[in-house]
């Protein structure tokens, strides 16, 4: 390990990864972590988040997937301490923020239906007149307050597809990567978490981002391998075979010493490109 | 056809090209994200400056300041190459005029991009379209030629700068700009997983692409020319491997072959031993599969085969050693 070992990198918080990386992720440069439902996606970006908070980083958590209690609640489970990791809470339904997790104040945004539940919350109201419904573009305008309140250097945004969904926008392209680009310039280093890639469209996240981390749960006969793969990581070398994950009480972890049973291999090599 | 060839500066592949790609025409270089299409494109400019020749770098999709930091770890020379900034701007999102952005962006050497990404104006971003990166190109070359052009990456700038109404037309047009400029240019396409023929593999005069695939031991990668318009090439698939110093793709085993003595000149200068020891992601490679001769049609992802290859072997089969 030669310069590569010197030069400054974001520890992804997960040993294995890191070891694949060759360290870790180059600071201020966006990514995406992609993988199907179950595959550990959240997990690993909230272990991201914490090793951000463990080594006196600020992190922000967009969550659009899932309400903010239920991840904590979800990573209490796994027994971290995930207080300090800041939410925006932009879930279109669920506007409790537990005690435990700072709550971020700005104008946030909630979708139509979710107007009716909160009904009679005077704060909501007020804002449901002043906001529009999520999209790329709000969002964008939402983390331009946010950091200009708080200096970040890790942000997850959780998950990117659903953003794209709600957004429906035409240019929608366009304002990825707007989106992307102010990511970039503010200097964080971010892990965009989608679905995996749709394999008969080109998707812009995917050739904009620096690199693509990629989960993947696969079915063999007789139970379920979980394995990750780097599919892309420009400006840095990376370790190019799929490594074996698990998901256990202390979170994701990857072995980078060993290889994937011979028969989740064989899936991931039946499977067109690199769904795999 | 006695035409210049331009090598591309992997030796592999100028010998799978009969020596480099035929000087003023467009190429396109294709492949799923990761492949090292951008890569690729920095091979085929750093061996164009090295020949003292003028190259032109525009950056889409990537903000040059991290090309640049990235390239420069793999220690090549990046001193001779000039880049434009063609990096979409962060959208404001308000009603502000946008300015015109030909007064905005220059170009400059690579080397002198500062480490940091460059940061949109806060109160009036600029607006790039197909056209003006057009007329940037067009202005730059009453003053200077470039020989060598590099566009990283057309699939952005079909994204961002282009409307859906107006592709074809506009990028034809874009592919004529190059033509009529004179510079040999390569265009980075990023194609989906599932392949579809895209409009400009049409457009290009040649089109190169990297595979990378699972073969049930790791990761494998290759790399195949679907089309070369004006000359013989070899229409088989070779191994391609992306070490810490670049790309290296193997030269054909006994590779006594016709006319173009240019790949073979260079040949002593190729230190596969080198080039493994100092790649750390080749260590933990497997031993390379069976040379390239041998059955690598079967090795091809599922998907590729079959959709694109039967021209090719048909035009190449008078290149490929049989």
């Amino acid at each position: 390990m030669s310069a590569e070992t010197k030069e400054l990198k974001a520890s992804t918080g997960i040993q294995g990864l890191d070891k694949m990386l060759k360290g870790g992720l180059i600071p201020g440069r966006p990514y995406v972590l992609s993988g199907s439902v179950g595959s550990g996606r959240t997990t690993l970006a909230v272990q991201f988040l914490q090793q951000g908070v463990r080594q006196g980083e600020r992190a922000l958590l967009v969550a659009i997937d899932e309400p903010p209690a239920e991840i904590r609640e979800n990573v209490r489970y796994l027994g971290w301490d995930v207080g300090k990791i800041r939410i925006l809470d932009v879930h279109p339904t669920a506007r409790a923020y537990s005690r435990k997790v700072a709550m971020v104040e700005i104008a946030a945004q909630r979708s139509v239906g979710s107007l009716r539940e909160a009904k009679d919350d005077a704060k909501a109201d007020a804002m449901k007149l002043a906001s529009p419904d999520l999209s790329v573009q709000s969002l964008q305008l939402m983390l331009r307050q946010e950091l200009q309140e708080t200096r970040y250097s890790r942000v997850v945004i959780d998950s990117l597809t659903t953003l794209k969904r709600l957004s429906g926008e035409a240019d929608i392209d366009m304002g990825m990567m707007s989106l992307l680009r102010f990511l970039s310039e503010s200097n964080l280093t971010c892990l965009l978490v989608t679905d995996v890639p749709d394999f008969t469209s080109v998707e812009p996240e995917i050739f904009i981002s620096r690199g693509e981390i990629r989960l993947h749960r696969i079915m063999t006969g007789t139970k379920i391998e979980r394995c990750v793969t780097i599919e892309k990581m420009r400006g840095s070398s990376h370790d190019t075979i799929p490594r074996p994950l698990t998901i256990a009480k202390e979170g994701v972890q990857v072995n980078a010493g060993k290889k994937v049973p011979k028969a989740a291999l064989a899936m991931l090599q039946g499977i067109p490109g690199s769904l795999r | 056809m006695i035409r210049e060839r331009a090598k591309i500066g992997i030796e592999g592949l100028d010998e799978m090209l009969e020596g480099g790609l035929l000087t003023g025409r467009p190429y396109v270089f294709s492949g799923t994200s990761g492949t090292g299409k951008s890569t690729m494109g920095m091979h085929f400019l750093v061996e164009g400056a090295m020949n003292g020749e003028r190259v032109l770098y525009v950056a889409i999709d990537e903000p040059p300041n991290e090309v640049f930091l990235n390239f420069r770890k793999m220690g090549w020379d990046l001193s001779g190459i000039s880049v434009l900034d063609g990096t979409p701007d962060v959208l404001n999102y308000d009603k502000t005029p946008v300015r015109d952005v030909s007064s905005e962006r220059k170009i400059v050497p690579l080397a002198s991009v500062g480490e940091a990404i460059r940061r949109t104006v806060e109160k009036a971003p600029t607006d790039m379209t197909v056209s003006t990166l057009q007329e940037l190109m067009k202005q730059e070359f009453k003053e200077r030629k470039y020989t060598r052009i590099v566009i990283d990456s057309l699939t952005s700038l079909k994204h961002f700068y282009i409307r859906t109404s107006e592709e074809f037309a506009t990028l034809q047009s874009f592919f004529r700009t190059l033509s009529d400029l004179g510079a040999t240019s390569v265009l980075t396409v990023q194609i989906p997983e599932v392949f579809r023929p895209g409009i400009e593999s049409q457009l290009a005069r040649g089109e190169i692409r990297l595979h990378k695939w699972f073969d049930g031991r790791g990761l494998m990668r290759g790399v195949t020319i679907e089309k070369y318009r004006g000359s013989s090439h070899d229409s088989r698939m070779r191994h391609l491997k992306i070490t810490q110093t670049g790309i290296v793709v193997p030269m054909a085993e006994g590779g006594k072959r016709k006319k173009s003595s240019a790949p073979e000149e260079s040949e002593p200068e190729k230190e596969p031993k080198a080039s493994e020891d100092a790649g750390l992601e080749k260590k933990e490679e497997l031993p390379l599969p069976p040379p390239p001769e041998n059955g690598m049609k079967e090795m091809r992802p599922p998907i590729a085969s079959g959709d694109t290859t039967e021209g090719c072997d048909s035009d190449g089969s008078g290149g490929s050693p049989t």
